[in-house]
């Protein structure tokens, strides 16, 4: 057992952290490059514009999230799954869609294009991608809340003072994780801030590789996310760790404390429509607008059909290499069989926090060697970045689930006999597969929706369709750019609503 | 779990993984394929390579530059991959990169019988690369003006203050046009220029699309743009003109940017690099760009145009030598990001 999971994880160490302390350690090589970079006003003012974005950008979703989360998941407003499924589009397709369809609708609308640029049309369109972040996980630590404490503050406060004093309180933990979390993966957004042409400090990264292809500049300029995001990891690890991955308890459905929201329920449900229909099906009606009849969709099946048959392949390819070293993973860090494996989680939280760009480029500077053609010149090297980037979450999903798991039933099979393969293959993963299954999901998601990894590795003529995309919108006809995003928000929002009723089902089933 | 459904998953999984891996193999492989860079937007180059597949049974395998990447990204690729290439030619959208990669030792010398016919200052005497439809540096002005600005001087003329509009000099056909004028007029006249023109309240755009959408919108009088650019808005029936500018005897002349293709040193497929090239430089390919939505001016005497169009040899060209161009572009970069600071 230890020296199978010793594999994993150095297989897992090898693709994502090697080349990255390869990255810096190359940065940090005596040249001139980080003292030219950092000596430059434009670095600082990319610097500061950077953290302001994301510092509004986390306080709005924060403002917005946690009600939203509260309203969806604790009390018995109407259509409560409908809404949290339509809140959820826009951080399942990639962001700049997003942007794209507000710039079409102020192009339909005739407003002008200027007021969604730079920094507020950024601001709105990160908003709206990151805002399902603190929602969902207010949602899911609701659960964790015992409903004896809440039931205790009912008997002498109102709902709105019980939440505010009692469960806002205990789910603290995770409303951080959050907004550290937003604030992260909004610092190191590129491609929203680069449609918009807001200059942020992600954008100077990528550019710096992608139009200059200054290896020393763009690996300096990468420094300051890689601290950020190591600062993270570190806050997480030491503060929110022990009380978010493995939650002590979780209210089933017939004990979970529900608010009645009486004769407010339907200003409530007006309400929350609509920032829906703001967030949501503004955007998406627009792109349909501008798209136009089936000849539309049709046209662009044919201009991006490979493509897209391309994004599933990797997603099914992805989703299960992710899926399998994420179990493990997670097995690992739970039982802890050795003092190393103590690292494993915040090392994969660590690169999922790093912006893709930065991976992307890591990978590249290490493998692009004639002798490692066997992974530079092939879909490898697309499959290492989805391993270096979205392991974090298989693992977590798989952590969360296993823990689930009483041991006992584990050393039962090991007291017959059974030995560490016949227990996985017998007891554990039979008990874990939902969790497999919803870890499977949330990768190929994330694969699918990906750009900043498949732009920067992908070989010749071996495209997704998030990047087809890209690369068609410079002079792309409005139309055909239109139609392929629908089908690009098609190819995620349709399996992710499979998945989310096939969840469902099996919920209500057991 | 059964047994049977462990080893039916890991079949499924390993076969999964080996199509994964020799999906993106094909560039090792003997079969007739061709890898291409691409800097030119893919709406235009797909197609034309497309047909070429089509008449050679060559595949091609191409990677686009995007829109942000200001089509630098993938000839920045190519000198990242100088010791370990992947591509076999790089269809550049404007020559002044292509330089640069001749500089740095990332092309490799090949003459097209298809060039013979193309003007000498279009391509590298050596071969290292040779230019195809071009795009004119225009100014698209706005109809409702009473009198047209014939120069790019304009842009420091008091009568037109506050009313002209140049993209970003940082990126793109701007950047290698300005430099095109350092190295024509010298480094104080150029820099003069400038200067005035700043002083003269030009707006800067985000690029030369934008710059032309303003000129149609009547928020700016004329702009500097390429051609294509004018053509299109022109093909929409905005209200706007398009001017080939300085093109008395004393004046610059017109600044071409032809596209440029070049083989990659140590291409891993030669021979079919060697037909794309070609294809790409034949009157045929010429042909389909210039009735294209891009518009691109034939370099090639004797091929057809759209009405919009001027042919090359009634234009006055700017006559700069693009690898001196190329080499002025990086010395001014560090100025240029002054300019746009200031």
């Amino acid at each position: 057992m230890r020296l199978f999971l010793a594999s994993i994880v150095s297989i897992l160490l090898f693709i994502g952290i090697v080349p990255i302390l390869a990255m810096l350690i190359k940065a940090f090589m005596p040249d001139d490059t980080i003292p030219s970079l950092f000596g430059s006003m434009q670095t600082w003012m990319l610097m500061r514009h950077s953290v302001i974005l994301a510092s509004l950008v986390t306080v709005s979703t924060f403002l917005l999230g946690i009600p939203l989360g509260i309203f969806l998941g604790k009390t018995d407003l109407p259509f409560r799954r409908f809404f949290i499924f339509l809140f959820l589009i826009p951080l399942l397709v990639p962001p700049y869609i997003i942007a794209v369809a507000w710039s079409d609708l102020f192009q339909m609308s005739g407003l002008p294009l200027h007021w969604l640029s730079g920094l507020p049309g950024s601001l709105f369109i990160l908003v709206s991608v990151y805002l399902p972040l603190p929602m969902l996980l207010t949602m899911i630590f609701l659960h964790t809340v015992h409903p004896h404490l809440e039931e205790a503050g009912r008997l002498v406060a109102t709902w709105p003072l019980t939440l505010w004093r009692v469960t806002l309180p205990l789910i603290r933990p995770a409303l951080l994780l959050a907004a550290l979390l937003v604030f992260l993966l909004a610092l190191g957004e590129f491609s929203v801030p680069m449609y918009l042409r807001y200059n942020v400090y992600a954008v100077e990264s990528f550019t710096q590789f992608s139009a200059f292809y200054n290896f020393e500049a763009a690996t300096a300029a990468a420094i300051p996310l890689v601290l950020f995001a190591a600062l993270l990891t570190v806050a997480e690890n030491r503060y929110l760790r022990n009380r978010i991955a493995i939650p002590r308890h979780f209210a089933q459905k017939n004990e979970f404390l529900r608010i009645t929201l009486g004769r407010n329920r339907w200003s409530v449900l007006t309400g929350i429509a609509c920032l829906a229909a703001i967030f949501v099906a503004m955007p998406i009606g627009s792109l349909l607008l501008q798209a136009g009849g089936i000849d539309s969709y049709l046209r662009a099946l044919h201009v991006a059909g490979d493509a897209l048959l391309r994004s599933f392949f990797y997603a099914f390819v992805g989703a299960s290499v992710l899926t399998f070293f994420g179990f493990f993973a997670g097995y690992l860090f739970l039982k802890k069989p050795f003092y190393a494996a103590r690292t494993v989680d915040p090392l994969l939280l660590f690169l999922f926090t790093l912006p893709g760009t930065v991976i992307g480029i890591a990978l590249i500077t290490f493998w692009n060697t004639p002798s490692t053609n066997i992974v530079y010149a092939t879909t490898l090297i697309v499959l290492f970045g989805y391993l270096a980037k979205y392991t974090a979450l298989t693992a977590r999903i798989s952590l969360a689930t296993l823990a689930m798991v009483p041991p006992s039933m584990e050393e039962a099979a090991q007291m017959t006999g059974a030995g560490w393969f016949q227990r996985m293959i017998h007891i554990v993963i039979p008990l874990t597969r939902h969790g497999i299954l919803g870890a499977w999901v949330v990768a190929s998601l994330f694969i699918l929706r990906d750009i900043s990894i498949t732009i920067l590795l992908y070989p010749p003529g071996h495209d997704t369709l998030p990047v087809r995309i890209f690369t068609l919108m410079a002079n792309g006809s409005p139309q055909l750019i239109a139609s392929l995003c629908i089908v690009m928000i098609a190819a995620v929002v349709v399996p992710a609503a499979v998945a989310w009723g096939w969840f469902h089902y099996w919920g209500t089933k057991r | 779990m059964k047994t049977r459904d462990l080893i039916i998953g890991i079949v499924i999984l390993v076969v999964a993984l080996l199509l994964f891996w020799k999906s993106g193999q094909e560039m090792t492989e003997k079969r007739p394929i061709v890898v291409v860079y691409v800097s030119e937007d893919r709406v235009f180059s797909e197609p034309i390579l497309k047909d070429f597949e089509k008449e050679t049974g060559i595949t091609v395998k191409a990677v686009y530059d995007t829109e942000e990447a200001k089509s630098t990204g993938v000839m920045n690729r190519l000198i990242a991959e100088k010791s370990n290439p992947q591509a076999d030619v790089y269809w550049a959208n404007e020559p002044i990169r292509a330089e640069i990669l001749k500089q740095k030792g990332v092309s490799a010398p090949y003459l097209s019988p298809n060039a013979k016919e193309i003007p000498k200052i279009f391509k590298d005497p050596d071969g290292f690369w040779t230019g195809f439809s071009a795009r004119a540096r225009v100014l698209i002005v706005n109809s409702g003006i009473n009198e047209r600005p014939e120069s790019i001087l304009a842009y420091t003329e008091t009568r037109w203050r506050g009313k002209s509009v140049i993209a970003n000099p940082l990126f793109g056909t701007t950047t290698a046009h300005i430099a095109a004028l350092f190295t024509y007029w010298g480094n104080d006249r150029a820099d003069a220029f400038m200067r005035a023109m700043k002083r003269n309240g030009v707006a800067l755009s985000t690029s030369n699309g934008e710059s032309a959408d303003f000129v149609a919108a009547g928020r700016y009088a004329f702009s500097l743009v390429d051609s294509d650019d004018a053509v299109n808005r022109i093909r929409q029936g905005r209200p706007v003109t398009m001017v080939y500018p300085d093109q008395k005897p004393d004046e610059p002349g017109c600044f071409i940017v032809p596209n440029a293709v070049l083989l990659i040193k140590g291409a891993p497929h030669p021979k079919e690099a060697r037909r794309l090239v070609d294809y790409l430089l034949s009157k045929e390919t010429e042909h389909k760009l210039a009735f294209a939505d891009c518009a691109q001016i034939p370099l090639h005497p004797d091929v057809e145009i759209p009405e919009e169009l001027q042919p090359i040899d009634t234009i006055r060209i700017m006559q700069v030598d693009y690898a001196k161009v190329a080499a002025k572009l990086l010395e001014i970069q560090p100025y240029l990001k002054r300019w746009v600071s200031e």
